[in-house]
């Protein structure tokens, strides 16, 4: 073995163990996992199992629709929203520039419990502080906890709050390394600012966007700690049960690894098809 | 004190080989200089011989032991490199202590080559700062003063001035070439720059393509190029080359005819046998030209600019077959604003190249 | 037609109309944590609208102790983000100084692993991991189990790759005609001058051990070696539970955190935009 090969083992060979034992023989493991009957010992192997479960469960139907309502629903308008704040945060017109950024980049710090617990407990629905503020402006309590639109709006509105500042910074990053004389040519050509929005800072920030969006796809893939602690695990009745959520209860409460297995590469499949969609229709036209 | 030797010195890289076995002869205590175009392959070789690269064929040997499988800091050299390579989060003194720290020389010895360098190079208020701080002449010296306290029997530096401006460069050529007097070190120096080649050098060598092209002394390849290659890359400005016929021939001379500038004649002695109708070039320096009433063949060509120095100036000539003749004049203020002018070419010091581009003597 | 200035006065005041009423929603969650952590029960759950903070954090805090021992549960939250930290550091830069500066045999394999699993949801890892350390292995409730699966986390390795591959190479090169030993060129060369780096990873792991929930939530049960989150989390849902207290776990929680992103806000925003962009 040449002496640079040696050395560069050295240095990777600690991570490479760590890398190996816990993601890549766990990925495969798992794979294998989704094809062995599970449900009681000794485990068997049979392929069509929960294969064959997973595409007539009702219950696992019910958290894919409710994924994919948040995801059509929360992706766009979370990104939307990111870019606009980027863009706007980045106007040297801004006053109080750091209080400003703090405010929508704090969520970024604040751990999936501790903001889960507040918006539980503001969202209440007989002493919450949104209800209270609502009825300033005469709108009738609404029921969180017990509405299936209203549960589902609240944890679309909590993961919103939750990461549009980290889309924002990722934004922003990308908008701090668009040149400033490509503005400065075209003020001087008489394009106007929302024309220059749409037609240079848009398209320049298409690929930063594409990945926010991916990395946002595969994030709602996994939603867990919200349905599981804001509204109740998945209530009402199964109303914002995702599939996260799902693969909980399959995996660690029911203990059925197998067909919480399938249920993993199903995610994971979903994840990487949609992933590879918003590439393709997100590509370089050229 | 040692000299280095390299024997049929190949490197490639994956597949592409660039570096063609390469021969070479450096003597102890020569000032060797690398010079060639970007990409011809100098830092490679001299990488090669600081142990930087494998070498992929052939054999390297510093001071008599081949060294081929030896460690960099085991070969007794030291490099100068043309970013400077500072440590940017260590103070001067720190980068040129680094390294013997770093082997576990004593605490004397370290404090005594390092103030022996730094008096060497005039760095001692620098000492304390941190290479941000620092100019970038300032820096160049203290990458040369890390490469003196390593006391080596050979200095390697791959292009130390080229981040330098133009006076600095000078400056620092200076210097370096009386480092080199002060401490009789053999160095092998890589530039791609002429002038460093030719006025550092005790030797050049020119490289094309991982290829030798001649090796000598700076004055005997301003003189004798052995090819257009050598002849064009030696010498600024550039060779005028000028694309000629053979029109008769004779045992031992030739007559040639240019094809532009009015098919001027000329007869130079050669060895070499010719045939009627054989294409060959013309070479001529800028500062060989003679004026109207000199020797050897008249030539009248059309002046499209003059850029006029002082003491010379050049006359550029351009044909439309894209030939491009510079013409160095001295006291030429009487030639301002002229749109023709005559001059001559001495045969004594025209040189002729084959379509191959080699020398014909 | 308007002024510049007239235009440029109009321009900032429609930014600030939009920005300033959205930033005041988005730190609303962050300020009504504070004050319900500071009221009496009664007042949290009373018709009137409380917006404003008082005094009741200690009171506040000693139901929480009560409730689940948080203190405890504090502690090894902080022992597991800080070890993780170091020793995470400390394998990835060495990992991304080998991916970046050497070229070896199998290099473009481990890569092209690497960066192929890399979007992989970590649910497919999971279960696995659940049945190695906490059946297999039998290391349910261990510093272990909290500390080293996590440490597969393969950014770092990526971030650091990044930071070492954009040094001049030149510089190591410096340090091996020197005779430098190549752990020594990567302690003492490489990784002072990826300082910064280092220092926008350190905050990016920690913020994630710190926070992290699923892991620890399935490979502890036992009080004692719960992490601070997961502890929080036991007690949300629960009835006949100070929601005060749950506010001031919240807090505690959350504050430093908060106060590490204003002092350190640049690395944080370094970290989050190349951990994304890789
Ligand atoms: N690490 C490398 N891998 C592949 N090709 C290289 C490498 N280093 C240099 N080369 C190639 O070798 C040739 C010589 O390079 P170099 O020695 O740097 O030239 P010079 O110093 O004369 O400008 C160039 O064509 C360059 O592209
Ligand atoms: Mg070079």
């Amino acid at each position: 073995m040449r002496a640079t090969t040696r050395t560069a083992y050295g240095f990777l060979t600690p991570y490479l163990l760590i890398f190996a034992a816990f993601w890549v023989w766990p990925i495969i493991y798992s794979f294998y996992l989704s094809f062995l009957s599970t449900r009681v010992q000794p485990w068997t192997f049979n392929p069509t199992f929960n294969w064959g479960r997973l595409i007539i469960d009702p219950a696992f139907f019910n958290a894919f629709k409710n994924t994919m309502i948040i995801l059509v629903i929360q992706v766009p308008v979370m990104i939307a929203l990111a870019t606009l704040l980027a863009v706007l945060l980045n106007s040297h017109l801004l006053k109080a520039r750091g209080i400003m950024r703090f405010a929508f980049f704090a969520p970024v710090v604040v751990g999936e419990v501790a903001y889960a617990a507040v918006f539980r407990l503001m969202f209440q629905a007989d002493f919450g502080v949104i209800n209270k503020l609502l009825a300033l402006v005469g709108v009738a309590p609404i029921s969180w906890s017990s509405n299936p639109t209203a549960a589902m709006a609240l944890i679309i509105t909590a993961v919103t709050w939750r990461w549009v500042g980290y889309n924002a910074i990722i934004i922003l990053s990308g908008l701090q390394s668009i040149p400033e004389d490509v503005y400065e040519a075209a003020t001087l050509d008489k394009v106007s600012k929302t024309r220059q929005f749409f037609f240079i800072t848009l398209p320049l920030l298409r690929p930063i966007i594409l990945v926010c969006v991916v990395l946002s796809v595969i994030g709602t893939m996994q939603l867990f700690a919200e349905p599981f602690l804001i509204t109740n695990r998945g209530g009402p009745g199964g109303a914002t049960e995702t599939l996260g959520l799902f693969l909980y209860r399959q995996g660690f409460t029911v203990l059925n690894f197998g067909y919480a297995s399938a249920v993993a590469y199903t995610i994971a499949a979903i994840a990487i098809v949609i992933s590879v969609i918003n590439f393709w229709l997100g590509r370089d036209p050229k | 004190m040692s000299g280095v030797t390299l024997s049929n010195v190949q490197k490639r890289f994956g597949a592409v080989e660039v570096i063609h076995g390469v021969d070479l002869t450096v003597d102890d205590g020569e000032f060797v200089v690398f010079v060639g175009p970007s990409g011809c392959g100098k830092s490679t070789l001299l990488r090669m011989i600081a142990g930087l690269e494998d070498i992929s064929g052939g054999e390297i040997s510093i001071g008599g032991t081949t060294v081929n499988d030896v460690e960099p800091a085991d070969r007794g050299i030291a490099m100068v490199f043309q970013s400077y390579a500072l440590y940017p989060h260590m103070t001067v003194e720190q980068n040129l202590s680094f390294g013997l720290r770093m082997n576990g020389k004593p605490r004397d010895d370290i404090a005594r080559r390092v103030t022996k360098a730094a008096s060497i190079l005039q760095i001692e208020p620098l000492l304390a700062r941190r290479p941000k701080q620092l100019s970038g002449g300032q820096r160049q010296r203290v990458a040369i003063g890390r490469a003196i306290v390593r006391e080596p029997d050979v200095f390697l530096f791959d292009e130390p001035l080229s981040n330098l401006d133009a006076e600095l460069r000078v400056q620092m050529r200076v210097e370096i070439a009386r480092l080199h007097k002060e401490l009789g070190t053999t160095m092998i120096y890589v530039t791609h720059d002429q002038t460093e080649a030719m006025t550092l050098a005790d030797k050049i060598v020119v490289l094309r393509d991982g290829r030798v092209e001649q090796v000598g002394a700076p004055l005997d390849l301003y003189d004798d190029p052995a090819n257009r290659f050598v002849a064009g890359f030696v010498g600024s400005p550039r060779m005028n080359f000028m694309a000629a016929k053979v029109v008769d021939t004779t045992p031992g001379s030739v007559t040639i005819e240019t094809d532009n500038h009015g098919s001027a004649r000329l007869t130079l002695p050669v060895r070499q046998a010719f045939q009627t109708g054989d294409a060959v070039t013309l070479g001529i320096r800028p500062e060989h030209f003679g004026g109207p009433d000199g020797d050897g063949t008249r030539l009248t060509v059309n002046v499209d600019v003059a850029e006029h120095l002082g003491a010379t100036s050049f006359v550029y000539a351009n044909m439309a077959t894209g030939e491009q003749l510079i013409i160095e004049r001295e006291q030429s203020r009487s030639e301002m604003g002229k749109t023709e002018l005559t001059i001559t070419i001495p045969p004594a010091r025209a040189y002729l190249f084959d379509s191959a581009g080699d020398r014909i003597r | 037609m308007r002024s510049k200035s007239q235009t440029t006065l109009l321009r900032t005041v429609g930014l600030h109309a939009v920005l300033v009423p959205l930033a005041l929603i988005w730190l609303f969650p962050i300020w009504m944590m504070i004050v319900f952590s500071t009221q009496p029960e009664n007042a949290i759950f009373s018709s009137n609208l409380v917006l404003l903070p008082s005094d009741q954090f200690a009171n506040n805090f000693a139901l929480l102790q009560a409730d689940t021992g948080f203190l405890r549960t504090v502690f090894v939250s902080i022992v597991v983000a800080t070890v993780y930290t170091v020793v995470s550091v400390f394998l990835t830069s060495m990992a991304g100084w080998a991916l970046a500066r050497y070229n070896f045999a199998g290099k473009g394999v481990v890569l092209a692993i690497i960066l192929g699993t890399l979007t992989l949801p970590y649910f497919v890892v999971v279960i696995p991991q659940f049945i190695m350390v906490a059946r297999d292995f039998g290391l349910g409730n261990t510093w272990f189990a909290l500390i080293v699966p996590p440490l597969f986390n393969s950014l770092g390795v990526l971030f650091m790759r990044q930071s070492f591959s954009m040094m001049p190479g030149e510089l190591f090169d410096a340090a091996r005609v020197e005779g430098v030993k190549e752990w020594q060129i990567f302690l003492r060369v490489a990784l002072p001058m990826a300082r910064p780096t280092i220092a926008a990873l350190c905050i990016i792991l920690f913020l994630a051990s710190w926070n992290n929930y699923l892991w620890p939530l399935l490979i502890n049960n036992r009080p004692d070696m719960m992490t601070a989150p997961v502890a929080l989390g036991s007690l949300i849902g629960l009835t006949r539970v100070s929601w005060g207290g749950i506010m001031t776990g919240a807090v505690v929680l959350t504050l430093p955190m908060l106060f590490a992103f204003v002092v350190l806000q640049r690395h944080f925003v370094a970290g989050i935009a190349a951990g994304a962009i890789k």
